[in-house]
């Protein structure tokens, strides 16, 4: 399909009035949001706002019944892929709590992710030698070792470790879309700025992130273009740095949620 | 596994694979003789469930005729998990290319002591039985 210019000036992802439940509990309702090429979008949101629901409802996992609503990523119907689809055409979703998988090295798994991919968009599959050499340079920059590639995935890595893995990941995946739930947690301040910098490495003019985090920390970092509050399933507020200031001294008791939801 | 002579030891490592509707089951005894002082083994017995109409089972024998033998016995049960398939796909893993994957690792201990061109093989093969078994 031949792209005219008209196509190329739409959103990167567009969701469209989306409410989803998980059994009976609705959790998104009327949820709406645009994300054009580049743009760095913060969610923040007390616990229980959706957060996670929407980061899973993105990648496709199952388990969340979508009751209305469109997705359009890159001008497809989200809905209608798989997640290895969906990751394959450049969305990547960092996880909140990375799953261990016993007995496979992180190496072995970084390179069928890689090649995986690399298939499903034509390219040569690397090999072994070539795949060594494009990681390490990638795991310079995230502060991670030779002896980590052979260590099994995720198994007894420390938080800060499974974090730098999930952003090494996201380097060696060139994602169009990044979805970073709570990245951000648990990490010490070195770890906090390791992180940033590889997500700060990754952005580019045709890239586009969406950074879910509880804190203020992050953002001394990263410069976001949007800032977002989800409050009851719904983006209630939307501005720059100036909430996060407001939500640091006083909480999300100081953005009066409730009256903003109903406006 | 019979053990004769004094201060022999052993190890016995046996990992089952249930898919679709199968059971599997291990059956193994370990016995040792009168004159088999001092003797050892360790068996561990690791299954792995792919899906939930399948199973596993495990039966030690264990024969043992002289009380100065060690014997050990251990038995693990896992399963593949939503969240894994998850997190394999959404890095592009396709879903049979993600079991096949969590199933080699899962059985990796084993492989890895064959000979390189045996452990290649038996990947494939490890591949090639599961198609089809997931879904």
């Amino acid at each position: 399909m031949v792209k005219d210019h008209k196509e190329s000036s739409l959103p990167l992802l567009s969701i469209n009035s989306l409410q989803v439940s998980v059994e009976s509990n609705i959790i998104l309702k009327d949820f709406s949001l645009s994300v054009s090429e580049g743009e760095v979008h913060v969610i923040m949101g007390p616990n229980g706002s959706g957060k996670s629901t929407l980061s899973h409802v993105l990648a496709g996992k199952d388990g969340y019944n979508i009751i209305d609503g469109k997705i359009d990523f890159n001008g497809e119907d989200l809905l209608s892929l798989t997640p290895e689809e969906r990751a394959c055409k450049g969305m990547f979703l960092g996880f909140q709590y990375p799953v261990e998988i016993p007995g496979v090295p992180s190496g072995t798994f970084l390179k069928e992710a890689v090649n995986s991919v690399r298939k499903y968009r034509g390219e040569a599959e690397y090999d072994a030698m070539q795949f060594l050499s494009l990681i390490k340079d990638v795991c310079k920059t995230m502060d991670i070792s030779d002896q980590m590639l052979r260590r099994p995935l995720n198994v007894g890595f420390s938080g800060g470790e499974k974090k730098r893995h999930e952003i090494l990941q996201m380097a060696l995946l060139e994602p169009s879309l990044a979805i970073l739930d709570e990245t951000d947690s648990g990490l010490d301040i070195d770890a906090l700025r390791t992180v940033a910098n590889g997500i700060n490495g990754l952005l580019a003019p045709n890239r586009s992130v969406i950074l879910i985090t509880h804190y203020q920390r992050m953002l001394e970092y990263i410069k976001p273009d949007f800032i977002h509050i989800l409050y009851e399933g719904k983006i209630v507020l939307t501005g720059g740095m100036e909430l996060v200031e407001t939500l640091e001294k006083d909480g999300y008791a100081g953005l009066e949620l409730d009256s903003a939801k109903k406006k | 596994m019979v053990h004769i002579g004094k201060d022999t030891k052993s190890r016995i490592i046996s990992k089952g694979i249930s898919a679709g509707k199968s059971n599997s089951t291990y059956r193994g005894l370990v016995r040792v003789q009168p004159k088999a002082q001092n003797s050892r083994n360790y068996t561990q017995c690791d299954s792995l469930l792919i899906g939930s109409y399948c199973g596993a089972h495990t039966v030690p024998y264990i024969e043992s005729a002289n009380s100065s033998a060690k014997i050990e016995h251990e038995a693990t049960t896992s399963k593949i998990s939503e969240d894994q398939l998850f997190y394999c796909r959404q890095r592009g893993i396709g879903e049979e290319e993600a079991v096949a994957l969590i199933v080699n690792g899962f059985c990796r201990e084993v492989l890895q002591e064959l000979p390189m061109e045996f452990a290649v093989e038996a990947q494939k093969l490890v591949a090639i039985s599961l198609e089809g078994s997931v879904g």
